[in-house]
């Protein structure tokens, strides 16, 4: 061949052999680094105004909140040692000694009472803030002594104090904590590359020890199949929920992973609106209940990533009864509800009326999650074997949110998640005139029960409600859970010592070591 | 010539403004409010009106756009919604990783579209020119995120050859590592910056060798290459020296124009490879409504796009004097 | 009509577009199945009997679902090319002859549309109007006119100078009767090949605004929607994610054959050489492009 065109067939080639020699980088070299996939990047390292899943995920390593949960859920000390709960309206924090923020200033009460006080500042605009709403006032009785006073009872209030303690001195001097976040968690920020990858670092003065583990990398891969191929690739360590399920059933036969696999706490749903024509008889609402083929949707749709819900009431709540039952699968049943509210097909045209009108439904929900359009789209497919006319509404996130939230639909397909404590799915949702209450439902038996829940922090009495308003709420179906969301975790086996959390946060590595 | 550059500079002016009214327009329109989606779904009404105010959302939508015309005339892009940071740094963050994935795509379009091309001219009509236009025309065919898992796949997953996701070190430092004697550094960027750009560039490699073939086959049937020819001599100097030359002419042409191309096909590629850079940036934003990134994001790639493509121009100009500029 | 058997990208690349057409048109009678019927005991089948191209994950007939899908692309690739092409003629014809402010202002809107990265426009539309077969052929369209009126004003600059023109102002043509019957004319060509190939763009970027969420959703049967699903299923069944990727890359590649054949065709010397390659293979190939 020519000579030139020799160079040129080297220059066209040489992309191609580089492909030999050039080895995966990150793959060989393990040194003391756990790289964890995450798929959005944080927008934030401030925990007063944190949105989303990766943010939670490092801030809970960069900071310490009042109280840590555990992996059931169960407030444990965190920077508070002890507290106590005089009356229904006061709580009093006693605080760790000694602990120190990344920047080397003590932890104090005055820290804490910023916090709580700025995360209610409307200017902030935190995401957060009306989970705060009911504390009166926070005061700094001394140095590591704080007492909350609350306008009404707040049962709550404990499952929302992780939230991360930032310190007063550095945010009044201007310091940048959404980019330059100090905290006194076991792990520091390194550096933040945005839109590529978040870099911890072991904090050698935490209080509970310095962690073996060294580095931590939040690697930001947006698509979930490239994630999950990443993890194969040897590109990361360790990947979390949000994943594809058909990656899931992959990765569970790899024995090159460990995993764990648990229910999460968050819920898939339907939201009825019952203030339309057509959904504000239970019955409909009932029989529409009996149309959603949950075993199909969780099984093979989800592949078993979710669980089937049973009720409102989560399985990792201790409020959780198994024999609180929504509707289950049964088209005959199905029909035969909706004959009784007086829709037939009386005209033989295949789609049920009544008084001259069709049964039409408009399901719909956001383009993002493709699990969810599945889902929608098996349901349109059983309902309008059923005589009900339903059409599909698909659009993204911001437009279908908007709509929703000013009741403009009949039937979506949404979820809830964080749901901490049973208040937090409840309140807002389902009481008359609820900020989430978006469909307009109204139950004065479901008021009542709601506002006991809220105002007692007795265990048994909380349960027992809840029970009670989750059993109506399975009889009228203004919502019908699907699935209680599972949360999926998977990592190199020689992370040793980890412990996974269903909210996916991250910080029992501070225990765990590579081998 | 400098009449017509300036001209042509004085032209863009207009254009970014109108890009900017236009962007403006479709964000004020769109569905869904950006305090709703900051604060989530457990937001009230009065904390989401809060926001709005505190946004600057309330104001008159003169007075929004006029404020921003102004501010961005000085510099100034506002700050990002969503990232809490400026947008312009948020901008600058990711800017380095596009154009250098968008660069080591069009190098390799270039070079792979002027060997196929060549290839394919010189053995016009055999088997060797089919197969490298059919080979042009599936690559032009073939959908760029569909093409990128599929590498992913192979060449990450099965052969483990390649990193799956991610950047190295910004190739200038890497250049510059490798210089003072750790060549580690550059390699592993490339490993990272390989498939992405072959994901990315393989279209843009296709249209070049569809248009160096048949530049190169024009030209070779002009007179002064049969002359050439005729005068005995070797065939290389012939190919290299008459007919490649003016065969590259078209393809500076097309520089600009593709260098838009995979700046949007980066978009796409992006999100396959976590790569870090401006079009990840740019779906985001739109998907958050976060108005003020959306409009930098998007004044930042017409500003780039424009600017190579008088680039272009003017260096075309300059290279083929045939071409004169009115 | 010799001629063109001369030509394979024109014969080949016709056959693949007929084909696809007649795909399109006669789906309903080309299988046993109905695109939305549901078979969940027989999900993710492989090829085989009974389903010629194997099942998607709800047991839906890939063969069938591909077929009407074909309608889909069919429709917003005619629906946005055709549209635009009506459009940026008109543009490039009223810019062009009349020159002067119409021309500059004219061009610098262009210029904006031009300008505007497009695979963000097309996104920044589809999230205005909303997702949809109609939607989405709009969203392409605001992308695709400029092309068309850059290609047309460029050829009146060259004709409107020409004798003819001249002549037909001299005898007091009216200037629609001159834009129309005799400028016109000349542009046909160019832009039958422009909008040839803009259908195969067409194609690929409805499937580029499907991965990335703002395309077609379901229920309807799309390739775009399908490919980008079906990618997650590339380890469990290959064929969810090859059967519509192959059908958009035939489709494409026809669309390009038959473009280049009708080039070669409408214009077997390569009329004024450099010029036209650099007008119309870099304009029609590289812009439009960027949404795909």
């Amino acid at each position: 061949m020519f000579k030139t065109l020799g160079v040129l067939a080297g220059v066209a080639v040489l992309g191609f052999t580089l492909a030999g020699p050039a080895p995966s980088a990150l793959a060989q070299g393990s040194e003391n680094v756990v790289r964890i996939g995450t798929d959005v990047d944080a927008g934030t390292l401030d925990p007063r105004i944190m949105r989303d899943t990766t943010a939670y995920r490092a801030i809970n390593l960069i900071y310490d909140g009042l109280v840590q949960l555990d992996e059931n859920l169960q407030p444990v000390p965190g920077l508070a040692v002890s507290w106590e709960n005089p009356d229904p309206k006061t709580w009093i924090f006693h605080l760790r000694e000694g602990v120190k923020f990344h920047d080397g200033t003590p932890v104090t009460a005055e820290d804490v009472k910023f916090t709580l006080d700025t995360i209610r500042d409307p200017a902030l605009k935190a995401r957060f803030r009306s989970l705060y709403a009911p504390i009166d006032t926070v005061e700094a009785v001394d140095k590591l002594t704080v007492k909350i006073s609350l306008k009404e009872p707040y049962a709550p209030l404990l499952s929302y104090l992780d939230l991360g303690i930032v310190p007063k001195h550095a945010v009044e001097a201007g310091v940048d904590i959404s980019n330059k976040p100090i905290g006194s968690g076991p792990y520091r920020l390194v550096k933040w590359d945005k839109g590529s990858k978040i870099v911890l670092e072991a904090n050698p003065d935490f209080w509970d020890g310095e962690p073996t583990i060294k580095n931590i990398e939040l690697v930001l891969v947006a698509d979930n199949t490239a994630r999950a191929q990443a993890l194969e690739a040897g590109d990361l360590d360790m990947i979390q929920s949000p994943l594809s399920p058909q990656d899931i059933k992959r990765l569970q036969g790899n024995d090159k992973f460990a995993n764990s696999i648990q229910s999460g706490i968050a819920i898939t749903y339907l939201n009825f609106n019952t203030a339309r024509p057509n959904l504000s008889d239970p019955k409909v609402r009932k029989a529409l209940a009996m149309l959603i083929d949950q075993d199909t949707i969780v099984d093979q749709i989800f592949e078993g990533t979710d669980q089937k819900a049973t009720s409102i009431l989560l399985s990792s709540w201790a409020a959780y009864d198994p024999n609180i039952r929504q509707p289950t699968y049964d088209a005959a049943g199905a029909k035969a509800l909706l004959a009784e509210a007086g829709w037939t097909d009386s005209n033989g045209d295949g789609i049920l009326d009544k008084d001259g009108r069709k049964l039409t439904v408009e399901l719909g929900t956001h383009s993002e999650d493709p699990n969810r359009i599945q889902t929608v789209e098996y349901i349109q497919n059983i309902f309008n074997q059923n005589g009900i006319e339903t059409k599909l509404r698909i659009s993204d996130w911001p437009s279908f949110s908007a709509r929703f939230q000013e009741g403009d639909y009949e039937l979506i397909l949404v979820g809830w998640t964080q749901l901490v404590d049973p208040d937090r799915v409840t309140f807002g949702q389902f009481r008359t005139g609820g900020s989430f209450n978006w469909g307009g439902y109204s139950n004065e038996k479901v008021d009542a029960l709601l506002d006991e829940g809220r105002s007692s922090s007795d265990p048994a009495v909380r349960n027992r409600v809840y029970r009670a308003a989750a059993t109506i709420i399975s009889e009228e179906v203004p919502y019908y859970i699907i699935s209680y969301q599972g949360y999926q975790v998977f990592y190199d086996p020689a992370i040793e010592g980890y412990i996974a959390n269903p909210r996916g946060m991250l910080r029992s590595l501070k225990n765990a070591s590579i081998n | 010539m400098l009449a017509y550059t300036v001209k042509r500079i004085l032209l863009v002016i207009p254009t970014l403004v109108g890009i900017l009214v236009l962007v403006f327009g479709l964000m004020q329109v769109v569905p869904g409010d950006p305090a709703a989606i900051l604060l989530g779904e457990q937001a009230t009404a009065e904390a989401i009106a809060e926001v709005r105010h505190e946004l600057g959302l309330d104001r008159p939508l003169p007075v929004q756009l006029g404020d921003y015309l102004w501010s961005s005339l000085r510099g100034d892009l506002g700050d990002s919604f969503f990232q809490n940071e400026p947008v312009t740094r948020a901008i600058g963050a990711r800017l380095g990783a596009t154009i250098e994935l968008a660069v080591a795509s069009l190098v390799f379009a270039i070079a792979l579209g002027l060997f196929l091309g060549v290839v394919a001219a010189i053995n016009q009509g055999s088997i060797i020119d089919v197969v490298s236009m059919l080979f042009a025309q599936l690559g032009v065919s073939m959908p760029v995120f569909w093409l990128g898992i599929l590498l992913t796949f192979w060449f990450a997953v099965e052969l483990n050859w390649l990193p799956a996701i991610g950047r190295g070190e910004p190739i200038p430092a890497a250049i510059a590592a490798a210089l003072s004697g750790r060549p580690g550094v550059l390699l592993n960027s490339l490993s990272h910056l390989l498939l992405p750009a072959v994901a990315l560039g393989l279209n843009s490699a296709a249209v070049i060798s569809r248009l160096v073939r048949s530049s190169m086959l024009e030209t070779l049937n002009e007179d002064y290459i049969r002359t050439a020819y005729a005068k005995g001599l070797p065939p290389s100097a012939v190919v290299v020296s008459h007919a490649l030359r003016n065969a590259l002419l078209p393809v500076i042409s097309v520089i600009g124009l593709r260098f838009g191309v995979l700046l949007g096909g980066a978009v796409l590629t992006e999100a396959i490879f976590g790569w870090p850079g401006l079009g990840q940036l740019a779906v985001t934003s739109i998907s958050q409504r976060d108005i003020p990134l959306v409009q930098g994001v998007v004044l930042v790639f017409a500003l780039m796009f424009t600017l190579v493509n008088l680039a272009v121009d003017l260096l075309y100009g300059v290279i083929d004097p045939r071409i004169r500029f009115e | 009509m010799r001629k063109a058997y001369r030509n394979p990208s024109l014969v080949v690349g016709g056959a693949i577009v007929a084909a696809i057409f007649i795909i399109a048109v006669f789906a309903p009678w080309l299988t046993g199945f109905e695109p939305d019927q549901m078979d969940m005991a027989n999900r993710l089948a492989p090829p085989g009997r009974g389903h010629i191209l194997g099942t998607d994950n709800f047991g839906r007939d890939l063969w069938t679902r591909a077929a009407f899908g074909s309608r889909v692309s069919v429709v917003i690739a005619l629906l946005s090319v055709g549209v635009a092409m009506v459009i940026g003629t008109t543009v490039g014809l009223i810019s062009g002859y009349f020159g002067g402010w119409v021309d500059l202002i004219i061009m610098r809107v262009v210029d904006i549309f031009l300008g505007f990265p497009a695979l963000i426009l097309a996104l920044a539309v589809v999230a205005v109007l909303g997702p949809g077969v109609i939607n989405v052929s709009i969203a392409l369209i605001v992308v695709f006119w400029t092309e068309y009126a850059r290609v047309v004003r460029a050829i009146v600059l060259s004709e409107r100078e020409r004798e003819y023109v001249m002549a037909a102002q001299a005898i007091g043509a009216s200037t629609p009767r001159i834009l129309f019957h005799e400028i016109f004319p000349n542009t046909i060509g160019p832009v039958v090949v422009l909008a040839t190939l803009g259908l195969g763009t067409a194609i690929v970027a409805e499937s580029a605004l499907s991965f990335l969420g703002f395309g077609v959703p379901p229920p309807t049967p799309t390739w775009g929607w399908t490919l980008s699903f079906g990618m997650r299923f590339l380890r469990t069944n290959v064929w969810l994610s090859a059967v519509p990727g192959f059908a958009i890359m035939i489709t494409v590649l026809g669309f390009n054959l038959l473009g280049d054949g009708l080039r070669d065709y409408l214009d077997p010397k390569g009329v004024s050489g450099r010029e036209r390659v650099r007008d119309a293979a870099s304009e029609a190939d590289a812009k439009v492009q960027g949404v795909s």
